[in-house]
């Protein structure tokens, strides 16, 4: 399988190479991977919420800025 | 009119734009009109003191010409030239292949842990270096890209600072693609080298499918 491509623009040269992740680049985006899905259920979770209160409460997201502000 | 020299007899303009200034001591000399665009500049080693000089260059040129494409999953700008006063960088129609990607900058391609420190409002105090990038975007939806963003770097050649990124746009938001995703957001860069590359790449190894950077030197 191969991994993902990393683009290079040298501004010396005006050259642009393409190439393969190397391994320690390769580690890195799997971290970055896990680290993303994990913030992005969180931030999706909080969004959730934020929609469930708002109907409890019965008013707009306009409404509760409004009431906030 | 032509002028009387105190010391010898009088001199006068031969064309449009010539000056009449001394030249020592109770006298005078023409200086001849310079080239258009040229701007008078004091060199005490011409007869009159005087020249007709282009101005220094200024403002932004660009470095990465054309504009780099951003359709990989990690795109870099590499050999960056030093002395311009700080760099700008512009992003738009940047274009995560899934939603919900915020595009991010890694400064010298440098991932070890504990390096980068990112703020936004709201949080920018005792704030830790615990990132290996800084945010350009956040939350940015795939398929509808509008966005634009700017980000300076001043006195990114320095070698005794930190290096620091303001950072400020407006993309489209994942939640509804109508509506805009503001961003304000700050960068720091434990490190004291001067900025020699940039990575960008969309969080979460999601894939760039569109946009362009562009980095200029600013004089």
């Amino acid at each position: 399988m191969s991994r993902p491509i990393k683009k290079i623009y040298d501004c010396t040269t005006g050259e642009t190479i393409e190439r393969e992740f190397t391994d320690e680049e390769f580690a890195q985006y799997q971290a970055d991977q896990a680290a993303f899905i994990t913030e992005k259920a969180e931030a999706e979770a909080k969004a959730t919420a934020k929609a469930a209160l708002l109907a409890q409460l019965g008013i707009t997201e306009e409404q509760a800025k409004l009431l906030l502000s | 009119m032509a002028i009387t020299k105190a010391t010898a007899s009088s001199i006068a303009p031969a064309a449009k734009g010539d000056l009449v200034v001394g030249s020592a001591t109770n006298d005078a000399a023409v200086l001849a009109v310079g080239t258009n665009n040229t701007v008078l500049t004091a060199d005490s080693s011409t007869a009159t003191g005087l020249k007709w000089a282009t101005p220094a260059a200024g403002g932004m040129t660009l470095i990465n010409t054309g504009g780099t494409a951003l359709n990989t999953t990690t795109t870099v700008i590499s050999s960056i030239p030093s002395g311009y006063n700080s760099l700008r960088i512009i992003t738009v129609v940047t274009d995560p292949q899934d939603d919900g990607g915020g595009l991010r900058l890694r400064i010298n391609e440098d991932s070890t842990a504990n390096r980068h420190a990112q703020g936004f409002m709201g949080a920018t105090s005792n704030v830790q270096f615990n990132q290996t990038s800084v945010p350009i975007t956040y939350s940015q939806d795939n398929g509808t890209p509008n966005g634009i963003t700017i980000t300076d770097i001043v006195f990114y050649d320095n070698t005794s600072i930190w290096k620091f990124a303001t950072n400020f746009g407006v993309v489209n938001s994942y939640l509804d693609n109508a509506r805009a995703e503001f961003i304000q957001t700050w960068g720091a860069y434990n490190q004291t080298g001067a900025v020699t590359s940039l990575e960008f790449f969309f969080n979460g190894g999601v894939n760039a499918s569109g946009g362009t950077v562009y980095v200029y030197g600013v004089k």
